[in-house]
């Protein structure tokens, strides 16, 4: 099959989980011999083309710019859809799949100057990552519709995610598939110097590292596990925080943790290679992901898969993920209390923590790979097809 | 002080932020695509005493990167930048 993932963001160009989402799900479909291209936008030092394991890469330059984000969004998608032309006469696509509502114009359109099938996931929603509050996110949350509207097919990664689209945007249940989201697990089964990393982001051999992964955007909680600083030292003294991640909050998170009064616990790294993620998830003592709103949480999967402790809001996709008391540990948003108490749960009880742990790296194994993804994908594209 | 942190209102959009996004948006994110103060006055309607207090802390930050090419300032957003951009619309 000859398939053109659409999305503005693929590695190095990260933001957030679509990136990697993009790039296992291509590196998994080229695996099962499909001709697999990936349109995406350009990023400083790369090339406009190039192979990736497989896979044919397509980074597109946005010739002419505008302040407002929304216009510039259309403005680099009328330059994708000038890409995806050209990509096309090589290829003759098979299929297009768009992933979120940020590539839907260029997409739909080359659905219907093309006439082929077109496949959306949607990854999260304006409603649910902001809220309905001014006229731009009126409009992305339109775009959203509209691109669910237009794809044959809807594919979402969680229950909760289907639940949202469905009901939001008045979509039949029957278009939408659940895929989830998946991890290469093989990439944590590298040896680390554990009390090196953890030396190097500032937490000595005798402290417990409590590492956050994400965004610092007010979706991902962050700030009650920096305000739950005092009362989780208060009660595991040797805890030290590590928060991963960039995002339009750091300022005021920073500020945030000089109000705990002990802002010497607490390190932002900013955005970190991914090597050195790694490195730094598999020295963790725990992964705290306390999202008040997370589509599918893959954060949480590459957690299990490097061997650490979860502690996650019961909210969305995480909710599907862990099983509380068996993969993982649940806890309430937004309570500075539940974060505290779940974090001294798997810290206190050596015991517990290992029990967690194995179950854990057992659920990500059996439920979460990127082949089993391809391939339920791959039924989804037959469908549309009318192969399936 | 209790040792617990105040329950804040939600923060705001820093200004120099949204003015970090707006040169991003305008296509300033590498060397050759560099703009003078003047230019950058013209996109984002500002005024130059403001846009070089942003310019200032957004370097200082390492969200901006200048060079100096024929006796001009240029600025474009860095790599660091162009992530911290992202962040927001993801």
């Amino acid at each position: 099959m000859k398939i053109c993932l659409l999305s503005w963001e693929f590695p190095p160009r990260i933001v957030g989980g679509i990136a990697r989402h993009v790039l296992g799900l291509a590196k998994a479909l080229a695996r099962e011999r499909h001709n697999v291209c990936v349109v995406t936008l350009d990023f400083p030092g790369l090339p406009d083309y190039e192979e990736v394991e497989g896979i044919a890469v397509y980074r597109t330059k946005t010739e002419v710019g505008h302040p407002n984000f929304l216009t510039w969004s259309f403005l680099f998608n009328h330059f994708l859809e000038k890409q995806l032309a050209e990509a096309n006469k090589k290829f003759d696509f098979d299929i297009i799949h768009i992933h979120d509502w940020l590539v839907a114009p260029s997409g739909i359109g080359f659905k219907h100057f093309l006439d082929k099938p077109l496949v959306c996931t949607m990854h999260s929603t304006e409603h649910g990552r902001t809220g309905l509050h001014n006229p731009d996110s009126y409009m992305i949350d339109g775009m959203e519709w509209w691109a669910c509207y237009e794809a044959m097919r809807i594919i979402v990664t969680s229950n909760s995610m289907k639940g949202e689209v469905c009901g939001h945007f008045q979509v039949s249940s029957d278009k939408v598939d659940v895929i989830p989201n998946a991890i290469e697990a093989m990439k944590y089964e590298v040896q680390t110097d554990r009390w090196g990393v953890k030396r190097r982001f500032g937490v000595g051999d005798h402290e417990k590292l409590v590492l956050y992964v994400g965004r610092l955007v007010p979706q991902k909680g962050v700030e009650y596990l920096i305000r739950a600083v005092p009362r989780i030292s208060r009660r595991l003294p040797e805890a030290k925080f590590v928060i991963v991640g960039e995002g339009w909050m750091r300022q005021h998170l920073e500020w945030l943790a000089d109000q705990t009064g002990q802002r010497w616990r607490v390190r932002f790294t900013g955005f970190i290679s991914d090597e050195e993620l790694v490195a730094l998830t598999k020295s963790a003592d725990v992964m705290v992901v306390p999202s008040v709103y997370e589509p599918f949480g893959i954060v949480a999967l590459e957690a299990m898969a490097a061997g650490v402790p979860i502690v996650a809001s019961r909210v969305g996709g995480l909710a599907e993920v862990i099983e509380h008391d068996k993969t993982g540990v649940y806890i309430y948003p937004r309570s500075l209390d539940s974060v505290a108490w779940g974090v001294e749960r798997v810290l206190s009880d050596p015991g517990y923590r290992d029990w967690i742990v194995k179950n854990a790296l057992e659920a990500v194994k059996n439920r979460f790979s990127w082949q089993t993804v391809a391939r339920q994908t791959i039924d989804v594209y037959k469908r549309v097809l009318g192969k399936g | 002080m209790s040792g617990y942190p105040p329950v804040s209102p939600p923060p705001e959009l820093p200004e120099e932020f949204r003015f970090l996004c707006m040169l991003h948006n305008v296509g300033a994110t590498r060397a050759e695509r560099g703009l003078t103060v003047e230019e950058i006055a013209k996109w984002t309607n500002k005024e130059l005493s403001e846009l070089q207090e942003y310019l200032v802390k957004l370097q200082k930050l390492g969200y901006i990167q200048s060079f100096n090419k024929e006796g001009f300032d240029r600025y474009y957003v860095s790599v660091t930048g162009i992530r911290k951009v992202l962040t927001l619309y993801s």
